[in-house]
């Protein structure tokens, strides 16, 4: 396919996009990149003494059952939440310079995965730490990941194109990501919830990507591989119908900005 | 030129129009509650039914007065905007000069940004590699390189840009009205590289109010005027026809 092509053309653009973002995101600070790991610790540490006292009922590693989720929580509401300003923010070299604009959402994606699996090494400290230790389901690690990307990358080809003609995308996102964060089994069990509830979860592609990260890192048990493999040919389908609308939408970007 | 009949850039009845909106609303609060403001917009077409053909290794200039379409053609040829109707056809690898120094970032050094620079342009890390020091010798810069761009001059600046995208080594070079770059020197210098790449057979549209450039490089010359084709042919011709009508 052409568009694979294009992309491995423009590999120098993609590498210096991730490495700018990366890079970027703490430029200019004291702690530099110490601040990818303080800020999930922040929050993890913020959750789990609130949630903790409200949720945990004596169950001495709730922190790390919240640490297992936040990891990949975060690298999914980053992704989309940087996806709806990476056409905006870039639209002074759009407007000049042809590149294959498909580049923008991707790094966004690709940038998101390294500093997520960077941060994978808090999770992995915390349960060698507290005694939880490694199993050998972590060789499922990269697949879940890959599942997670192909998610993600088909939202973010359909949020960072749409905004551009519907500039309030941005806000809904915000909002949407605060209701999904207690959609998403991240502070609770899902068993904790009334039946009827935990069906229409179920509908929450989130909700079988952080059980999955769970079972390997936490309960050492085979992840349900049914549910992923659906999840898997899913995300693909959403990339598919989201690279379309993207390229549809991509024409007009110059005019727009 | 043996291959003088291949076709680098085909543009083929191409329209163009742009919406212009005189009080716009974007967010979805403003359009619910205004939504007829966005009715009082015009179509102004820019570009009516262009035909161009363009042969591998011409030199061409587009030339008219502001708001002839000049510089919409160009965006058009390099994929940043496309036709509302008809098709542009480009062959070989194509860089557009359209503004020096897009994509530069002022806090990375001028070596960074020559990376940054023909990354945009399409270029990988060992073909950057190759040609650094040939774009660091041709922008003159050798002293400041590795300082950040923010602490260059203006004429600096649009030398680093100019030698990062003079070495990218394109087929097809689209240039807007850039030539004016650096001093005397160094534009001379740039005149030197175009007609260099001009005898390696190098295709170049050129859009330009300086009639002497058109002159010194340029073996055809199209003429646009309220953006359709009003002239199209030899350089002197074309130009003294519009020099003549215009002054």
């Amino acid at each position: 396919m052409n568009i694979f092509k294009k992309i491995y053309n423009y590999r120098e653009l993609l590498k210096t996009n991730v490495k700018k973002e990366i890079r970027g995101r703490y430029k200019n600070s004291i702690l530099g990149i110490m601040w990818s790991f303080l800020n999930p610790l922040l929050q993890l540490a913020v959750y789990s003494i609130i949630f903790g006292a409200l949720l945990a009922g004596g169950d001495k590693t709730y922190h790390i059952y919240i640490c297992v989720a936040l990891i990949p929580w975060t690298y999914f509401t980053t992704a989309i939440t940087q996806s709806a300003f990476t056409v905006i923010g870039n639209a002074d070299i759009i407007k000049k310079v042809y590149f294959p604009r498909e580049i923008l959402p991707i790094s966004v994606v690709t940038s998101g995965a390294v500093n997520f699996v960077i941060s994978t090494i808090i999770i992995l400290a915390f349960v060698i730490f507290s005694g939880i230790g490694l199993s050998w389901y972590l060789v499922f690690y990269p697949f879940i990941l890959l599942i997670q990307f192909i998610l993600l990358l088909g939202i973010s080809f359909i949020v960072s194109s749409v905004t551009v003609y519907f500039r309030d995308l941005e806000h809904i996102i915000g909002v949407i990501l605060m209701a999904a964060f207690y959609a998403t089994p991240i502070v609770y069990k899902l068993e904790q919830l009334p039946a009827n509830l935990q069906i229409i979860m179920q509908l929450n592609p989130m909700t079988h990507l952080i059980n999955a990260y769970r079972d390997i890192f936490y309960y050492h048990q085979m992840p349900n591989m049914q549910i992923l493999c659906i999840l898997l040919a899913l995300s693909i389908l959403l990339t598919v119908i989201g690279y379309f609308i993207f390229k549809k939408l991509q024409k007009g970007f110059a005019e727009e900005l | 030129m043996k291959e003088s009949n291949d076709i680098a850039i085909k543009v083929d009845h191409v329209y163009k129009s742009f919406n212009i909106y005189y009080d716009r609303a974007n967010t979805l609060k403003e359009r619910m509650l205004f939504w007829a403001r966005n009715k009082r917009r015009e179509k102004r077409e820019i570009l009516k039914d262009i035909n161009l053909e363009i042969k591998k290794g011409e030199t061409v200039a587009l030339i008219g007065v502001n708001g002839s379409g000049k510089s919409t053609l160009l965006k058009l040829m390099t994929q940043i905007i496309f036709p509302n109707q008809g098709t542009i056809e480009t062959k070989g690898k194509l860089t557009s000069l359209l503004e020096l120094g897009a994509g530069f970032h002022p806090d990375f050094s001028g070596r960074e940004n020559i990376y940054f620079n023909s990354s945009i342009f399409g270029l990988t890390k060992k073909e950057i590699d190759k040609r650094l020091d040939q774009i660091i010798e041709f922008s003159e810069l050798q002293d400041f390189i590795d300082n950040p761009v923010s602490t260059y001059s203006s004429g600096m600046y649009m030398r680093l840009a100019f030698s990062v995208a003079i070495n990218v080594d394109a087929e097809i070079l689209l240039i807007d009205e850039i030539l004016s770059v650096g001093d005397q020197h160094f534009q001379e210098k740039c005149f030197a590289k175009m007609r260099e790449l001009k005898a390696q057979g190098k295709t170049m549209v050129f859009v330009t109010h300086s009639m002497e450039s058109v002159r010194n490089l340029c073996d055809r010359a199209v003429w646009l005027y309220d953006g359709q084709v009003r002239m199209d042919g030899n350089t002197d011709e074309v130009v003294n026809e519009y020099l003549r009508v215009t002054t």
